[in-house]
């Protein structure tokens, strides 16, 4: 049965979902658009979730975590895009490596911070944000800045460039190497956005491996927004309800049938892999994606 | 030729010895020796006959997982998707153990073997498929496939072949001329079993494919020499699909250790990472077979060595082991960089 508070419980449980999808797919824009390729959005989204529940937690403070959320990602970004632009390796390997690193580090940290390894101290109300819909609003005045951004500024165009055909960037006397650094470290403060969001706002405290995979649903958004932001806005939404719809399907019987859970959790990842197969061949990435000078 | 293996046994060595380092930041960060750290590890996985073996087994679905990761690289594709694959493959053989118990013992064994290939060949050429067809990179596509293959598996392993009697969330067991024997050589009771045979036989084959056929020279190509092959009269199409499926396949393969030597029953998340750490062992083991049985017998013995850190240290736990992982990839995908600076470090002198 259908009933009206259904419907509105869906859509603000997709407003909910779609925060960190959000953030953590115009992280990974700043950065794709410059020509880094970026798979360590899932990385991103645990470490500062982690620093802002951490820091919430020790110093008592919500802005002290929102602080340390944003260093956290701020030095994860800047530790990817030096090993991406000097390494000058595959950027999606090191991408996968930066995964397994928040995976296999933020246990450790845990623990030495609070004694176990599964999560932070639970936060009490006032030491957490209780308006999802204020970091919903934050993310459309991001969508409207991005736009502004890549369309009218100078840094937008020169990001866009670098991504495209960074040679002739050099030849104007920038820098490439140094710009995607920029570009990366601003995509990953973004990011943590979400990242803060997943431990301070959607949950209340930091549990392991919490960002679930957001991470690549964010990219697999972004792609099929073309690299452009609101394009990139309505698929992360379109992601989010589908995520929404199928928590309120869990456990609940369709015409006498009840599906098993197990199967209702991968309907989002169906979806967003059929809508990759079935959408437009043509390949709008940035040319130099992933390319080194 | 002997010079190039030397040279490729000392940058595997520095690679090794600057990851490590790496991870032991961590372990410096937060208040421990990593002295007494990697004795640990080392004593743990190397240090009797019942360690060797269990470090041994571990690392037979690394050998298998690696093999897929490198055999896809090989072939200029980068497969996440492992961990899927295994997952798949563990299913079929599962499910053909349970519904058909009593198929005589070569033949038993031997459809299973098939069966794992083809359930995560299936499943990665998939990806292959999506990639050839419809122009979506195989990253993205063998990622969310792991995710799909996470919730396939857990409903066949809880709503459709579950064992009601049992207390664990796991399957019926498969009929026992499915079993593979134990190897007793260095200690009788540890669950070491013949598919490391299997998975060093995988490995040769590996070896001559890419070093005497054509067929593995097709594959390089392609994924070197895509307009060279194209020019060749190679289908890329073709190859990219096959490179997966049998990437995808090597990976099924790899459930059969745990299921048909040790536990003859699957439980949720048997792969338990595998899949993954594969990724690290092809790099850490330059794409070449005998590196990857190499790297993969020496992640074993971490994960096998890194249990001993949850009760032997006060704050360092068994994930470290995937640090270390992550800082190896991290070191081996900075190479041309490091080069660089190491020739400008030379040039000045």
């Amino acid at each position: 049965m259908i009933e009206a508070h259904f419907i509105s419980d869906l859509l603000l449980s997709s407003v909910r979902l779609s925060v960190p999808l959000i953030f953590a797919a115009y992280g990974g824009m700043m950065s794709e658009r410059s020509g880094v390729a970026n798979i360590a959005l899932e990385s991103y989204l645990l470490f500062s979730a982690f620093a802002a529940a951490a820091a919430t937690s020790l110093f008592a403070s919500l802005w002290m975590g929102v602080l340390f959320g944003l260093l956290a990602a701020g030095l994860i970004g800047l530790l990817f895009a030096v090993i991406c632009v000097y390494g000058r390796g595959d950027q999606v390997v090191i991408g996968t490596a930066f995964n397994l690193l928040a995976v296999g580090s933020i246990p450790v940290l845990n623990k030495a911070l609070f004694g176990i390894t599964g999560s932070t101290p639970a936060l009490s109300m006032q030491l957490r944000f209780t308006d999802p819909l204020i970091f919903f609003g934050l993310s459309i005045l991001i969508v409207v800045f991005l736009e502004f951004l890549f369309r009218k500024t100078r840094h937008g165009l020169r990001l866009t460039a670098c991504g495209e055909n960074p040679l002739a960037l050099e030849t104007q006397g920038v820098s490439y190497k140094n710009l995607r650094v920029r570009a990366v470290i601003e995509g990953s403060l973004i990011a943590g956005v979400g990242g803060i969001y997943l431990s301070l706002c959607q949950g209340s405290a930091y549990v392991r491996e919490m960002s679930a995979g957001r991470g690549f649903i964010a990219l697999a958004a972004l792609i099929l927004g073309g690299w452009k932001p609101l394009p990139t806005f309505l698929a992360c939404l379109f992601f989010a309800a589908t995520d929404a719809i199928q928590i309120q399907l869990q456990g609940k019987a369709i015409g006498g049938f009840q599906i098993p859970n197990s199967l209702v959790q991968i309907s989002p990842y169906l979806i967003t892999l059929l809508l990759l197969m079935f959408s437009s061949r043509k390949v709008l990435a940035p040319r130099a994606i992933n390319q080194h000078l | 030729m002997k010079r190039s293996f030397i040279s490729s046994i000392l940058i595997y060595l520095i690679t090794l010895a600057l990851g490590i380092f790496l991870a032991m930041i961590l372990v410096t960060i937060v208040g421990e020796n990593p002295l007494n750290v990697l004795k640990i590890l080392v004593m743990g996985s190397f240090g009797g006959p019942r360690e060797i073996a269990y470090s041994l087994f571990y690392a037979t679905p690394f050998i298998l997982t690696g093999l897929s990761v490198a055999w896809a690289f090989r072939a200029g594709l980068f497969n996440v998707g492992a961990e899927g694959q295994m997952l798949m493959g563990g299913v079929a053989v599962m499910a053909l153990g349970i519904l058909l118990p009593n198929l005589p013992v070569p033949l038993a064994i031997f459809s299973a073997f098939v069966v794992a290939f083809a359930a995560g060949g299936v499943w990665g050429a998939i990806a292959g498929w999506v990639k050839v067809k419809r122009g979506a990179h195989e990253v993205l596509v063998t990622i969310l496939l792991n995710f799909v293959a996470y919730g396939l598996s857990s409903f066949f392993i809880l709503n459709v072949f579950r064992n009601p009697a049992s207390q664990n969330p796991e399957t019926f067991e498969i009929g026992s001329n499915y079993f593979l024997s134990q190897i007793t050589f260095f200690d009788p009771s540890s669950p070491l079993n013949q598919m490391i045979f299997v998975a060093l036989l995988c490995a040769a084959i590996f070896a001559i494919v890419f070093r005497k056929t054509l067929f593995g020279f097709f594959q390089r190509m392609s994924g070197a020499a895509p307009e060279l092959a194209v020019r060749s009269g190679v289908r890329i199409d073709r190859q990219v699909i096959l490179a997966l499926f049998i990437s995808g396949g090597l990976a099924g393969l790899a459930s059969c250790g745990t299921i048909m030597g040790y536990s003859h029953k699957a439980r949720e998340g048997f792969a338990n990472g595998a899949g993954f750490i594969g990724i690290a062992v092809a790099l850490l083991g330059q794409n070449r077979a005998g590196g990857v049985v190499l790297s993969a017998i020496l992640f074993g013995a971490l994960a096998k060595g890194s249990l001993d850190l949850d009760l032997d240290t006060q704050f360092i736990t068994r994930d470290l082991a995937q640090v270390i992982q992550a800082c190896i990839v991290l070191v081996v995908a900075s190479k041309p960089g490091l080069e660089l600076v190491y020739k400008k470090v030379r040039a000045t002198k």
